[in-house]
């Protein structure tokens, strides 16, 4: 304690230095808390996307994955509503959707449109993707009779745009079935919906499951789509399912998140890169205030010696200095970050839509004890080691050159 | 049968004992010879002074006396230990344990109070805060400044901070005590003072002082004065 508070007492010898190093070390700390924070939020967002899009885990036909159709659900599921039953009994599981994945041309008479649809049961879908199912402007209605009367469908807004239809207008929908014949469908647009993904917009179109197979001619679905309370259940489910669905092929969210996984990737160096040129800044600028007191205490150093201090106990001074150093920047840091995190809301900033997709995001960052405890680590390490570099060799010069020095 | 002279002991064995001690500088392309076969006993307790001008190699002889520079040639025996056998970690712990420093520019850490920088030394031995705290006491008290306790080095007078690097050097109660000028920038009335200071606790603490000097003043309070000249004591 007593050598804790002597170097105290050393790092306040020059106080504007010191301040200013502590400042570097808070900067250097809250930058990297920020800039972390900022791309884990946006990897919580990615996920929480994923797994809206895709459920948590997705059952299909063991070849769905990895071969392409030669005839719209030639890979389907078969008899789903027993499994789905099945799994509807595990306390894990929130809900199962069943999907229909095809594509065919959508035309409003003038003019006709490649789309690619889905059919699901859209109101469970809109609630379980949440704010990642965006209704631009109509309604999701369901019909009544799913064999009789009125059919309802969303449309991506580009697309809807590209066809100048709007809530309440009619399209006609022509599939292949899976016999391979044609089949049309008469559809009222209910609402226009936007994922976010321009490109996508363009072609989308959601139906009821169950129009989708009269359209198709089937009672199979493409895949089933588990959601989970939690997403750490999803290993421990997925092994129950390997071994209760034996016959089906399993993908876990990430394994279908690409988009995730790639931006991760990108991030991860982008930010990594960014720690590693902060880091060094912090580094140097450590090295910098303490070479100037080593220099400015050699007299002392050699005193410090003459009395019998070993040169490992005037290196081990200098460290506890760094320490202090460290310490002070990443709890000015941590609070600079806190306030950040804290007034970010406030400020309603938006992220400029990334390359591909319509809308932009909002800037927050996200906390993380194992990320603030690397970070605090790394910044209080880099400024001990600093101090050991400067002053190991100081530590060790003659002793009546240091007692000489002026 | 014959007697055989035995071995002495720790105690009548001389304070330290140099023999053919020399030094030799190199400075630029020049080599300078700062001590030449240099003989030195000095006997337990003694008050021992070494005079001479600037430049003679006083002050180099006590940077070897107190092991903080090295010697080219001879022997040097300090108490019962050849310390020219020793390595750097080894004679750090003899300074550490038998040898304190009283510095002509005091050199005080000017961060630490009055009562920290008489601790240090303590600290260094690994003594318990009670003792330590006990110690110190004593020691201000000797030098007169106990009232002076948690004053920093820059709050006081000249005199005062050398009563403090006196105690210092004296608080571990160490066999040999090494001085350069210690009374070279300060009064008469001051030096005095000190000069009566370390007499009195040199003999209370049974410590061997090597005073370099070139005070009159000091001179006439020592049991021993050696004469030094380009490197040679007379």
């Amino acid at each position: 304690m007593k050598a804790l508070l002597l170097a105290w007492k050393n790092v306040l010898r020059n106080r504007r230095r010191s301040l200013v190093t502590i400042l570097i070390a808070a900067v250097g700390c809250a930058a990297i808390l920020v800039a972390s924070g900022f791309a884990l939020h946006t990897y919580e967002m990615l996920i929480e996307g994923a797994v809206h899009e895709y459920g948590h885990i997705t059952l299909a036909h063991p070849d769905f994955f990895d071969r392409e159709e030669d005839s719209p659900l030639q890979f389907g599921v078969i008899g789903h509503e027993a499994l789905m039953t099945r799994l509807a009994f595990d306390n894990r599981v929130v809900d199962i959707l069943p999907r229909v994945s095809f594509s065919g041309l959508i035309s409003n008479g003038d003019k006709s449109l490649v789309f690619l649809g889905t059919g699901a049961d859209l109101l469970r879908e809109s609630q379980n993707r949440g704010q990642f199912f965006g209704l631009v402007s109509g309604s999701i209605r369901i019909p009544a009779d799913k064999k009789e009367g009125n059919i309802y469908a969303l449309v991506g807004a580009a697309l809807a745009r590209s066809l100048g239809a709007r809530p309440g207008d009619s399209l006609t929908l022509l599939a292949t079935t899976t016999s391979g014949s044609l089949n049309a469908m008469d559809v009222e647009v209910s609402g226009l919906v936007s994922t976010g993904w321009e490109e996508l917009d363009k072609r989308l179109v959601y139906i009821d499951v169950a129009l989708a197979q009269r359209l198709l001619m089937t009672d199979r679905v493409s895949t089933l789509s588990v959601y989970l309370k939690k997403l750490k259940d999803v290993e421990g489910f997925r092994a129950d399912l390997l071994a209760t669905a034996p016959g089906l092929a399993l993908r876990t969210w990430q394994q279908q998140a690409f988009y995730y996984l790639s931006v991760k990737s990108l991030y991860n160096r982008i930010f990594g890169l960014l720690g590693l040129i902060i880091a060094a800044l912090v580094l140097f600028s450590v090295i910098n205030t303490l070479a100037m007191a080593v220099v400015e205490r050699t007299r002392e150093i050699g005193t410090l010696r003459a009395l019998g201090t070993y040169p490992a106990e005037i290196v081990a001074q200098f460290m506890r200095e760094g320490f202090l150093i460290g310490l002070s920047g990443v709890i000015l840091g941590n609070l600079l970050t806190g306030a950040i995190i804290w007034s970010l809301p406030y400020f309603a900033l938006e992220m400029p839509p990334p390359p591909g997709r319509s809308e932009g995001y909002p800037l927050l960052v996200s906390a993380s004890l194992p990320l603030y405890v690397v970070t605090n680590l790394l910044i209080i390490l880099l400024c001990v080691g600093a101090a050991w570099a400067v002053s190991r060799r100081a530590a060790r010069n003659p002793i009546v050159e240091a007692l000489g020095h002026v | 049968m014959t007697n055989l002279p035995s071995k002495p002991s720790v105690a009548q064995l001389p304070a330290l004992h140099l023999r053919r001690v020399a030094k030799q500088y190199q400075m630029g392309g020049e080599k300078i010879l700062a001590l030449k076969s240099i003989d030195l006993e000095v006997p337990p307790r003694a008050f021992v002074a070494i005079r001479g001008p600037s430049g003679s190699g006083k002050s180099t002889l006590l940077n070897i006396c107190g092991l903080i520079d090295h010697f080219d040639a001879g022997s040097y025996q300090l108490g019962d230990t050849d310390v020219g056998q020793l390595d750097e970690r080894a004679r750090t712990g003899i300074r550490r344990f038998r040898i304190g420093f009283i510095f002509q520019g005091y050199n005080l850490v000017p961060v630490m109070s009055v009562y920290d920088n008489v601790e240090y030394p303590l600290f260094l031995l690994g003594i318990g805060e009670r003792e330590r705290k006990a110690r110190v006491r004593d020691m201000l008290a000797q030098v007169g400044l106990d009232a002076f306790a948690n004053r920093l080095p820059d709050q006081l007078s000249g005199g005062q901070r050398q009563r403090v690097a006196i105690a210092r050097a004296l608080v571990k109660a160490p066999p040999l005590v090494v001085a350069d000028e210690p009374t070279a920038n300060l009064d008469t009335a001051t030096a005095k003072q000190i000069i009566e200071l370390m007499k009195n606790l040199g003999a209370r603490f049974g410590s061997t002082f090597l005073i370099a000097t070139h005070d009159e003043r000091m001179v006439v309070h020592c049991d021993q004065v050696r004469h030094m000249v380009d490197g040679v004591l007379q």
